[in-house]
Order: structure tokens, then C-alpha cells, then sequence
């Protein structure tokens, strides 16, 4: 359960290389990403940032295996994902990753133990084991209380918790976030870089979408995109746990760095 | 294959909570299939009632008998003709045909208008006259006292027969036989009580009187040439067709027909009346399965444009469930086994229907017989609604299964 991945920490689980994605519009194309390549690996913690517009969700979702590349090659787990069915993406979607989006998307008529226990329904599961499990991922992220709730019954940041629990339930070795707190007040939002922070020590590759520096800091690498293209990606050598460093210092010294 | 059934399972779930979750509309929508079903149900019970109730008459009549009656054709009818036989008609056939074991002439007197009194008591009812062979020809055998005999008929004596219906009408003893009724102005001495025949498609089959054939064609308003009907038994083994050829032959000469001149009488056998029930059956049968059909076709419609919608409404919900690792295939069952379970809701409904209404129309018509609905009907109506379900429930599931997640995940 805590062991997300068996693989050395500097073998790639992600790999880009030349990943386009192009829209055609009335009278052009219109390329929402260009050339990207992109390598990482086991246990990162990476943020992607950029100016609205810069392709960050389009380059998760293709992360994802929500959606395909017009052209290029992505490489997950060392499977070229362009080569298989919209039933083996499915099943790609179930198991390898954990997807957390900024609207939460949970099921607004379904207890908060049914939404984590969506995922396990796309497996051949029985109904105790899958619950037992939905209630682990919900311990995991301190909602163990909140099992009968509906959605509309919980905080902004309860919202968050249980879409990670969902997320973590299938215990995938890469969690994707697309802009995780930015429906999030900054108390909230700690609590949750909290969170990921705990996820990222217990050995899972986080990736996460943020407009925010603050979030940016917690992160080890930092790919900023532009245009639909990598304008740069560095290590953040200072990035701190949010326990340890107020958010307000942290800010100032990556800035200043 | 684990992981189909596993989605069936899982859709099943899912698809009943999302019809409860709409119960109102999802009884909307399947009005069609409730009709149709029971539209079905309804009229094939009734038809197997029926059916089974005019079989049953049709052998206690006695499947021998053959009745043979005036026929007037519509050409005739529009000059403003009515054929008749008449008493000389049966005599010359009693006289001259072979093979026939009994004969007898009913004469139904509408002249006397059907009123019959009894102290002071009156009531409406069928006066026929005929004679001592009528017994064996029709099977009526008396509960009390005895049936004509040939010197009634002989001597014209003012006796009768009742039906069970008339003693009660009249409020008679249980055993009448000596007392005295009075058919306009007449008076009779009941002289035996006919075994009770029931009810036919709610008919009273109780409810008559029989007095001597001379008696009533000598009462007055009672004319010689008074409509007569000729029934009769054939021996065992006679050939039936060769009996009514003879008479024919002898009925047209007596007429002075010419070759391609009508009968102006026919004959009425007990596989003719079946023959005319069965036909009666299949038109109704025919514009039952045309109703039904139409009501299926309008519910499969109904269902279809539903799952249209409800693909639409949980679009996101769908982009949900694939991001989560839903397949292309496990959306598409359970959306497929949503409008099946939808077309199969509107089936069972229509099947209580059904079978309420036949109950009803059982109640209300008597000689509807028993009404069953047989297992034939209830596994068709099954089938048909499976089928509906899931040719209709196609085009909006393969929909689904077909959204894109991002786009669909994007829907508000
Ligand atoms: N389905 C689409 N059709 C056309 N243009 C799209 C589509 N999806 C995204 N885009 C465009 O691609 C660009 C990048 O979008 P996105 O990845 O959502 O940006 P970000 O998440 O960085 O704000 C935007 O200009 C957006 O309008
Ligand atoms: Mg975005």
C-alpha cells in the first residue's frame, strides 16, 4: 500500500518526446502544444506552470491518456500509449495514474464512499474489498468521518480530500493534479500541499498544474510552458515541506533565488 | 468475459438507480410498451376465454346437428325480399331424405310478442314452437315433468316447456310443472322444466319457452307462412355433404330455381360456426397485433429519445467515469441495459395491466369464460420488449460509449 512503485527513482515512468497537439480552426491550426519532450522520473515531484492558455492542461491531459497526441511519442511505464486501444487506455487510466482536477468532478448525488469507490468498480472487485479499500484512501487523507456525506455537504478543501482519495484508491504510481487548489482558499490550499507533500514522501510521482508560486515551491522541478512549449525546467534545490517553512518566507526565497 | 459480466452487473446497478432516481419519467417514457403489452395480454386472454367458452358450447350442442334456415342474399335484400322456408319446406325433407335420424321445425313466435304472465308477474321472453323431435335434435332433456310429445303437437294442446330463467322471472315454484302461464291471452299448462344451459358470451341461455309447433301456428296473429327453421341430426356415419345435397335439389325444385339461381336457404353446422368464430378472432387478433405494434414502435421511440437525453444530462458524469478507467464497453452496457431494463419495466407493468383489464372485461361479460393468460403471450411480450429495448437502446449507448473524455468531462 505504501509502496506505490518498485522502480529506482531515476527511471523514467514518463517520457515525451516531440508531443504536439494541434486543434484545427477556421482558417489555421492552432498548435496548443509544439514539440514538447519531457522526461521524468520514478518519485518526482514536479510542477508545470505557465501563463493561462500555455497548454498545461492539454499536455495533462495527455499525461493522463484522457486524450491522444496529434503526433510524437509518449512513453508511460515504457508503453507506447499511441499504440493501444480506447479499452486498454482505460484500463491504463485506472491503474497508472490518479487524476485530481481543480473542479473536483465528483459525483454530486453519490456519497463520498461511493465516489472512492468509483474507480474499483472498473475492476473486478467485490463489493467488501473495494469498500475496505475506500476506506483506507479516505483515512489516508484525514476524511474517515465524512464516509456518508454527499459532496454538497462538505468544504471546498473535504471536496479535494475525497477526489485524492478517489484518486489514490487504485494506489497508481503517478498522481496528475490540473490546477488541484485553485478553487481553493491559501488555508485550504496548504492543507493539501500537505497532503501531496505526504504522497510524494511515501513514494508516489506527483504532477502537478499551478498558476500559484507557492505551489510551485513545494515542488522539486519546476517546467514552466509557453506557447505550448517548454520555455524552461529546473530544480527547485530550496523547495521545503510546507510544515517546515511558512509559505510567505518560501515565496520570497524562491523568488529571490 | 468476467469483466463483461462484471459490467453488467455494475450497469444493472447503476441503471436502476438512475430510472428511480427519474420514476416519473421513466413511466412516461414507457407508456408505449405498457399499452402495447397490455394491449396484448388483454385481448389474447380474452380471445383464449372466449374461445375456450365457444368450444365448449359448441360441443355440448352436440357437433352433429345441423341447423338449416332461410338465407336471403344482399342482392335479394336490397329489392326489399325475405326468403322463408316453410312447413310444407319440412315435410317434403322429413319425407324424402335419407340418412337423417331426427328431424324437427322451430317456429319462433314473434308475433306474440314475447310476453309471458304469471299470476301477476310478466316478463320478456323467447316463444318457440316445435315438436317432439326436438329432444333428441338439440339434447334438451327436462329437469322436471316431461318434454312434448307427438300427440301435443297433434292435438294443439296449450302446454309448454319453460327454461330455469322464466321460473325465476316469474317467481314460480322450483317444480312448476301443472301450473298455468299466460302468452298474450292465452293460457298454458307448463307441463316439464328444460335443464339449465348457462350463459353464452353473457347471454341467458335460460330464459325461453317451447309449446307444440301446431299450437302456435294456430294462435292467432300465428300465420301458416311463418318463418320456420329445420334442425336435424344425421345418422352416425352418414355422409353429411350427400344429405345436404339432397335437400338442396329437393328445396330448389320445390322453388322452381333455375341453375345459377342463390339458395335461399343455407346450412349451419357446428364446424361452420367455429369456422366463423375463428375468423372473427383473427380480424380481431390482426387489428390487435397492429395496435400492438404501433404502441411498440411509439415506446421504442419514447425509450430512445430518453437515453438521448439522459446521455446528454450525465455527459460529465460519463467524462467522470472514464477518467476513472470506465470502458468504451462498460458505459455501453450500461447504458444499453438501462433502456432494457426501462422497456422490461414497461412490459411487467403492461403485463399486470393486461391481466387486470381481462380480469375486469371476465366480470363484466359472463360468458368470457375463465380468463387465462397463457405462457405463450407472457414470453412473447418478453421478447418484444427486450427486443425494443435494445434496438432502441443502440444508438444512444454506442453515444456514450463513444464520447471523448476530455470533451465530455469539459460538458456543463
Ligand atoms: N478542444 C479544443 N479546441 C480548440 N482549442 C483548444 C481545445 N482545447 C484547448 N484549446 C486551446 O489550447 C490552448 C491551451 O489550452 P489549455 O491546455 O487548456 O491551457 P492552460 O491549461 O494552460 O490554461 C488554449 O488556447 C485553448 O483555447
Ligand atoms: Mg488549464
Amino acid at each position: 500500500m505504501s509502496e506505490p512503485t518498485n522502480k529506482a527513482s531515476n527511471e523514467p515512468v514518463i517520457s515525451l518526446s516531440n508531443i504536439t497537439k494541434h486543434y484545427p480552426m477556421a482558417d489555421e491550426t492552432f498548435y496548443a502544444l509544439q514539440n514538447v519532450n519531457l522526461t521524468i522520473n520514478a518519485n518526482e515531484y514536479v510542477a508545470i506552470t505557465g501563463p493561462s492558455g500555455s497548454g498545461k492542461s492539454t499536455l495533462m491531459n495527455i499525461l493522463g491518456c484522457l486524450d491522444p497526441a496529434s503526433s510524437g511519442e509518449y512513453r508511460l511505464d515504457d508503453q507506447n500509449v499511441a499504440s493501444h486501444s480506447e479499452a486498454y487506455l482505460a484500463t491504463l487510466r485506472n491503474q497508472a495514474v490518479g487524476f485530481i482536477f481543480q473542479s473536483f468532478n465528483l459525483l454530486p448525488r453519490a456519497s463520498v464512499l461511493t465516489n472512492v469507490m468509483q474507480p474499483l468498480v472498473y475492476r473486478l472487485m467485490s463489493g467488501s474489498s473495494r469498500k475496505k479499500m475506500a476506506l483506507e484512501a479516505l483515512d489516508r487523507v484525514g476524511l474517515s468521518d465524512k464516509v456518508n456525506s454527499l459532496p454538497n455537504q462538505l468544504s471546498g478543501g473535504q471536496r479535494q480530500r475525497v477526489a485524492i482519495a478517489r484518486a489514490l484508491v487504485t494506489n497508481p504510481a503517478i498522481i496528475l493534479g490540473d490546477e488541484p487548489t485553485g478553487n481553493l482558499d491559501s488555508k485550504t490550499t496548504l492543507e493539501i500541499m500537505a497532503l501531496f507533500d505526504q504522497l510524494h514522501a511515501q513514494g508516489h510521482t506527483i504532477i502537478l498544474v499551478t498558476h500559484e508560486q507557492e505551489i510551485a515551491d513545494h515542488c522539486h522541478r519546476v517546467v514552466r510552458l509557453v506557447d505550448g512549449q517548454i520555455e524552461s525546467d529546473r530544480l527547485n534545490q530550496r523547495a521545503k515541506p510546507s510544515q517546515e517553512t511558512p509559505p510567505q518566507d518560501q515565496t520570497k526565497q524562491v523568488m529571490h533565488g | 468475459m468476467g469483466n463483461l459480466l462484471h459490467a453488467i452487473i455494475e450497469g444493472a446497478k447503476a441503471a436502476i438507480q438512475s430510472i428511480f432516481a427519474h420514476a416519473m419519467r421513466s413511466a412516461l417514457t414507457t407508456l408505449g410498451i405498457i399499452i402495447g403489452v397490455a394491449a396484448v395480454i388483454t385481448v389474447v386472454a380474452v380471445m383464449e376465454g372466449l374461445s375456450s367458452n365457444i368450444s365448449k358450447e359448441l360441443d355440448d350442442m352436440g357437433s352433429d346437428m345441423v341447423t338449416l334456415r332461410a338465407f336471403t342474399s344482399p342482392d335479394q335484400q336490397m329489392l326489399g325480399l325475405s326468403n322463408k322456408l316453410n312447413y310444407d319446406d319440412f315435410l317434403q325433407l322429413k319425407a324424402k331424405t335419407d340418412g337423417v335420424r331426427d328431424m324437427t321445425a322451430t317456429m319462433t313466435a314473434f308475433s306474440l310478442g314475447g310476453s309471458v304472465t304469471y299470476g301477476r308477474k310478466s316478463t320478456q321472453t323467447m316463444i318457440t314452437g316445435t315438436d317432439s323431435s326436438y329432444q333428441n335434435v338439440v339434447s334438451t332433456y327436462p329437469e322436471f315433468g316431461r318434454f312434448l310429445s307427438q300427440s301435443d303437437d297433434l292435438r294443439r294442446r296449450r302446454v309448454a316447456i319453460v327454461g330455469t330463467s322464466v321460473i325465476k322471472k316469474l317467481d314460480m315454484p322450483a317444480n312448476p310443472v301443472g301450473e298455468f302461464i299466460n302468452l298474450s291471452g292465452d293460457w298454458f299448462r307448463i307441463i316439464g322444466v328444460a335443464e339449465s344451459r348457462g350463459q353464452m358470451f353473457g347471454f341467458d341461455q335460460d330464459n325461453y319457452i317451447i309449446a307444440p309447433f301446431s299450437t302456435i301456428r294456430s294462435l292467432k296473429g300465428a300465420s301458416a307462412t311463418d318463418n320456420i327453421d329445420i334442425l336435424f341430426r344425421p345418422e352416425t356415419d352418414a355422409d353429411l355433404k350427400g344429405i345436404q345435397d339432397q335437400m338442396r335439389q329437393i328445396l330448389r325444385k320445390r322453388h322452381k330455381l333455375s341453375g345459377d339461381d342463390p339458395d335461399y336457404f343455407e346450412f349451419i353446422t357446428a364446424e361452420k360456426t367455429r369456422k366463423q368464430f375463428d375468423s372473427i378472432t383473427g380480424s380481431v387478433t390482426f387489428v390487435a397485433a397492429g395496435v400492438v405494434g404501433i404502441s411498440l414502435l411509439v415506446g421504442g421511440i419514447g425509450i430512445m429519445n430518453i437515453m438521448l437525453v439522459s446521455v446528454t444530462e450525465r455527459t460529465k458524469e460519463i467524462g467522470i467515469a472514464k477518467a476513472l478507467g470506465a470502458t468504451p464497453q462498460f458505459i455501453l452496457s450500461q447504458f444499453l441495459i438501462e433502456a432494457l431494463l426501462l422497456s422490461l419495466f414497461g412490459g411487467v407493468i403492461g403485463l399486470l395491466l393486461g391481466y387486470g383489464l381481462a380480469a375486469l372485461v371476465g366480470l363484466s361479460m359472463p360468458g368470457a369464460g375463465a380468463v387465462t393468460v397463457p405462457m405463450w403471450a407472457i414470453w412473447l411480450s418478453f421478447g418484444f420488449t427486450t427486443t425494443i429495448g435494445v434496438v432502441f437502446g443502440l444508438a444512444p449507448a454506442v453515444k456514450a460509449a463513444k464520447l471523448n473524455p476530455v470533451d465530455a468531462l469539459r460538458y456543463e
